[in-house]
């Protein structure tokens, strides 16, 4: 080396400051007496209060847990065997699947939220309107078969809809992780397999997915991090009960947030570095072990 | 392959994605030339009148504002990424340092933005301090305008642009910058003539980790901005969601997704040039 | 039933506008061990994964024993292929990767541990077995391919150029223990490759294949010492090629007139005319170099005068090019067999005489390609 990177390493620690400084003056206040941001004095009452009396933050959790962790599930079903499939065979309409797979992953989200929400309260509920009037003048039987029919269509904007929505744009990046570990691999492998007289399930179930399961997890952690970090599309798609947590901070915090939140942001991140911390030990362990 | 399985594995990512995807979309597009309910919904009849309503002065405005902020972020997140991907990427102990950038973001991003006004409030860190050191007894008003709102998309973008250029930077031979000083180049000519164009690729991702994202933000410019920082997210998120102009709303995503078009359309133009260069330095090396 | 006759009849494969089989035929013998030869893109990895069932030939058929097993998938064959990377399972040890097949037919444990200890026996891997792909070395795995393929008793073995992400001196080790497994467990082995000495070291017979065609088929002598034809005589071993025609027949005794180096004379047993166009061959190492003319050679000799253009030393054997009057570079290779050479050092520059028996010379016809 010629010179040691002196601007380099100036630039790197100023950024790291500016990254954690706000996050310092969030734990400061989670510490402080007062409601505002004013110092008072240094307390714990905040920490008290998210345990003992923060209903309404806590449910807004359980949502986004539930939802994070169901999208997050269904997303890496259907996204790793969408991998598989573009990673290995060649079939009608491939190009079609792969352009629109990816497109999700550079439309600004704002673009998405705002046709899902038109989807969800316009088109099907007048799907299902139309096949409502249809029933009403159609024979016995084919009305009830009808008005069946027409149940998915009634669709109610809510935990259902916010699912539905953090599948669609999580899927591109579970597709994206799984493909990057499958493409390490040769077909050759499927080939041997097949040679040796394993039949396709046996080869999905024995080789393909335990080869591909660090991708499978990337994306599944992926995943779910997207699902509980979305507030634009949840914005839009959201509908009454179904408050998620970064809704709750966008619903509290124009009024002022409750200063409990200070306390649950600091838990937060202690919490989220140690689980962290751990899946990457985690990981480790599972590499070395191989 | 004799039997092929390709249709059945990616059955499912294709049901779900065009119908929640492709056709939502679809219909965003025909719905930018639909008549406004004023119930909310539209009514089928053909009309311009929302993109006519786009040539208004203040929604002008709004389209400059937007990019103009999404410009001067990216381009400010780009001047900062650069250097920290370049001592990660020549860092021995680069794991740590790359742990250190990503730690932040694991806080909701509603949070860290939160955390900004906690920080830029009228009540909030800096106003404190600069009372204490007794330089004001007025508040300061840092937040509601447009470069508090810069500052905090730098600050919520910035990693997205380091990770990029921080791959890219790695994979780059450092032997070349001691060729070049040994050829006569000083030190910051041999990174911005002999760095910068190799890791191109990772610059261009990373603008448009950023950029794309900020050209539809929402929660930055409605919580840390003023009146000269209506974005064209705030004016969406206001015709859908209140003011039941659906097709308006339809018609603006449908610029937003132009704007962006135009952005990638130049990425993949640019890609294919530089592959077009690199197969004919290969012909000719040959 | 050891090993498995495969007849290869009329077959032909074409990727779009690329024809990569051209109408090959030919009978593999029940427990040979058949090596397909040729450059890369000849056409014999196409054929390999034809007979193994990756590929359906565009015409033709390919039967085993009796059996046209073209409509066949891979795993309904009673062939098994070791690939040219391995294709090991990175996940699975290296007992559960040769066990594969066995557990996939649900075989009692007993039986697959009793079975998979065979295998590791004969491919000596005894004590690896608990050891994952990433942790064996290059060789390792090829023996953990071939022991995998060879569990399901299958009665033709197909490699495909196992050997080449080796280095030269495993690659001799690994070919010498490759021939013992033949030996021990008797089946067809149908091994490609397009290095020619590994072809000619162990197999019994090899095809010599070029631009999807089968260009001869013979031992591993007959391919070397009466190559039919140029293109084989030079992708085999190096040889001096003299275009000429025949001036003079005289029962096996030929005299073809060459531009080369004027008339040269042969012995062949292939039957040619007067006025014939054909190419005159001779290896390297028949010719002899000398300083001073060679006396009292018998008649049926050929001399030619050159100089030395170049000489490279490589302990057991020097080559030289030597240049004739006519311009024509030979190569020569000299044996290097006593300590105390015969006669002075040959060097560079030096004026030398070549010399040949027409018996070391033979006659093949212009590649038509």
């Amino acid at each position: 080396m010629t010179r040691r990177p002196r601007v380099s390493r100036a630039v790197y620690w100023a950024v790291v400051a500016f990254l954690f400084f706000p996050l310092l003056v969030l734990l400061f206040y989670s510490f402080n007496e007062g409601k505002g941001f004013q110092w008072m004095g240094f307390s714990l009452r905040w920490y008290q209060k998210l345990f003992s009396n923060s209903r309404e933050l806590w449910a807004s959790v359980e949502n986004s847990l539930i939802i994070g962790l169901s999208a997050a599930t269904v997303s890496t079903v259907i996204g790793t065997l969408g991998a598989i499939g573009l990673n290995w065979y060649k079939f009608f309409g491939k190009k079609y699947i792969q352009a629109v797979s990816f497109i999700p992953l550079i439309l600004p989200e704002i673009v998405i939220g705002v046709s899902l929400l038109i989807f969800f309260a316009s088109n099907l509920r007048g799907i299902g309107t139309v096949l409502d009037g249809l029933a009403a003048t159609a024979p016995l039987g084919v009305a009830q078969l009808l008005m069946v029919l027409a149940i998915p269509f009634h669709v109610e904007l809510g935990m259902g809809t916010i699912l539905v929505a953090h599948i669609s744009f999580t899927l591109p990046f579970v597709i994206l992780m799984v493909l990057a570990r499958l493409s390490e691999f040769d077909y050759s492998i499927i080939e041997a397999a097949r040679d040796l007289g394993a039949k396709e399930l046996d080869i999905l179930f024995r080789i393909i997915i335990p080869i591909s399961i660090p991708g499978i997890l990337s994306g599944f952690l992926t995943a779910f991090t997207l699902s509980l970090e979305d507030f634009v599309v949840t914005l839009f798609v959201q509908g009454p009960n179904s408050q998620t947590l970064p809704l709750y901070i966008y619903g509290h915090v124009k009024k002022g947030l409750p200063p409990e939140v200070n306390a649950f942001s600091v838990i937060l991140i202690v919490f989220t570095m140690v689980l962290m911390f751990s899946v990457r030990n985690l990981l480790k362990y599972m590499v070395k072990s191989k | 392959m004799k039997k092929n399985y390709g249709t059945w594995y990616t059955l499912p990512l294709a049901v779900w994605i065009s119908l929640f995807f492709v056709i939502p979309i679809a219909i965003v597009l025909i719905y930018s030339v639909l008549t406004r309910d004023y119930t909310g919904g539209v009514i089928w009849k053909f009309s311009l009148d929302s993109f006519s309503a786009l040539a208004n002065s203040s929604f002008i405005r709004a389209t400059a504002t937007t990019v103009f902020i999404a410009l001067v972020s990216t381009a400010i997140t780009i001047v900062l990424a650069l250097p920290v991907a370049y001592y990660m990427a020549r860092s021995r102990s680069n794991t740590i340092l790359l742990l250190l950038v990503v730690v932040p973001f694991w806080v909701n991003f509603l949070i860290r933005v939160y955390a900004w006004m906690a920080v830029l409030g009228q009540e909030g860190f800096l106003n404190d301090l600069i009372r204490w050191m007794g330089l004001t007894n007025e508040p300061v008003t840092f937040l509601f305008n447009i470069w508090a709102v810069i500052i905090v998309h730098v600050y919520a973008y910035l990693p997205y642009a380091i990770l990029p250029l921080f791959t890219t930077i790695e994979k780059f031979d450092f032997g070349l910058l001691e060729a070049a000083r040994d050829l006569g180049a000083s030190h910051v000519k041999s990174l911005t003539k002999i760095m910068l164009p190799n890791v191109q690729s990772g610059i261009i991702t990373a603008v448009l980790f950023t950029f794309i994202p900020i050209l539809g933000s929402y929660a930055i410019p409605d919580l840390i901005g003023g009146t000269d920082s209506t974005m064209l997210g705030t004016i969406v998120a206001l015709n859908l969601r209140t003011g039941n102009n659906w097709p308006l709303a339809s018609a603006i995503s449908v610029v937003l997704t132009i704007i962006t078009s135009v952005g990638l359309l130049l990425y993949f133009l640019y890609n294919q040039r530089l592959e077009k260069v690199h197969l004919q330095f290969q012909e000719e090396t040959k | 039933m050891k090993g498995s006759e495969v007849r290869v009849e009329n077959v032909e494969k074409k990727f779009g506008e690329f024809n990569a089989l051209k109408n090959v035929s030919l009978t593999i013998r029940k427990g040979e061990f058949f090596s397909l030869l040729g450059p890369s893109g000849c056409g014999k990895t196409t054929l390999l994964r034809i007979i193994a069932g990756f590929e359906d030939p565009s015409a033709g058929i390919v039967c085993l024993d009796e059996d046209n097993v073209v409509p066949l998938p891979p795993d309904r064959r009673h062939v098994n292929t070791v690939f040219q990377n391995y294709a090991l399972f990175p996940h699975l040890t290296v007992f559960e990767n040769i066990a594969f097949p066995l557990r996939l037919k649900k075989v009692p444990l007993a039986q697959i541990k009793d079975k998979v200890f065979r295998y590791l026996e004969l491919v000596q891997l005894k004590g690896q077995e608990r050891k994952k792909p990433n942790q064996l070395s290059g060789g390792q795995k090829q023996r953990v391919a071939i022991a995998r393929a060879l569990i399901n008793e299958p009665s033709v073995l197909l490699l495909d150029e196992p050997l080449s992400a080796l280095d030269a001196k495993l690659r001799q080790q690994l070919l010498m223990d490759l021939d013992l497994i033949h030996d021990e467990v008797g089946i067809t082995f149908i091994y490609v490759t397009h290095d020619q000495s590994e072809a000619l070291s162990v197999s019994d017979r090899v095809a010599v294949m070029s631009e999807g065609r089968v260009l001869q088929i013979g031992t591993p002598y007959e391919i070397y010492e009466a190559p039919a034809d140029t293109f084989v005589a030079q992708f085999i071993g190096e040889t001096n090629l003299l275009k000429g025609t025949i001036t003079v027949r005289d029962g096996r005794f030929y005299t073809i007139d060459t531009l080369d180096m004027g008339p040269v004379m042969v012995t062949t047993d292939r039957a040619f005319e007067v006025g014939d166009e054909v190419v005159h061959a001779i290896r390297p190492e028949k010719i002899a170099i000398t300083k001073q003319r060679p006396e009292n050679l018998p008649p049926d000799w050929n001399v030619v005068k050159g100089k030395v253009f170049e000489s490279i030393y490589s302990g057991f054997q020097s080559r030289f090019d030597v240049d004739n009057a006519a311009g024509y570079r030979f190569k020569v290779y000299k044996q290097h067999e006593s300590y105390l050479e015969m006669g002075p050092e040959i060097k560079w520059t030096d004026e030398v005489w070549l010399s040949w028996d027409a018996d070391d010379g033979y006659l093949v016809e212009s590649t038509r390609l």
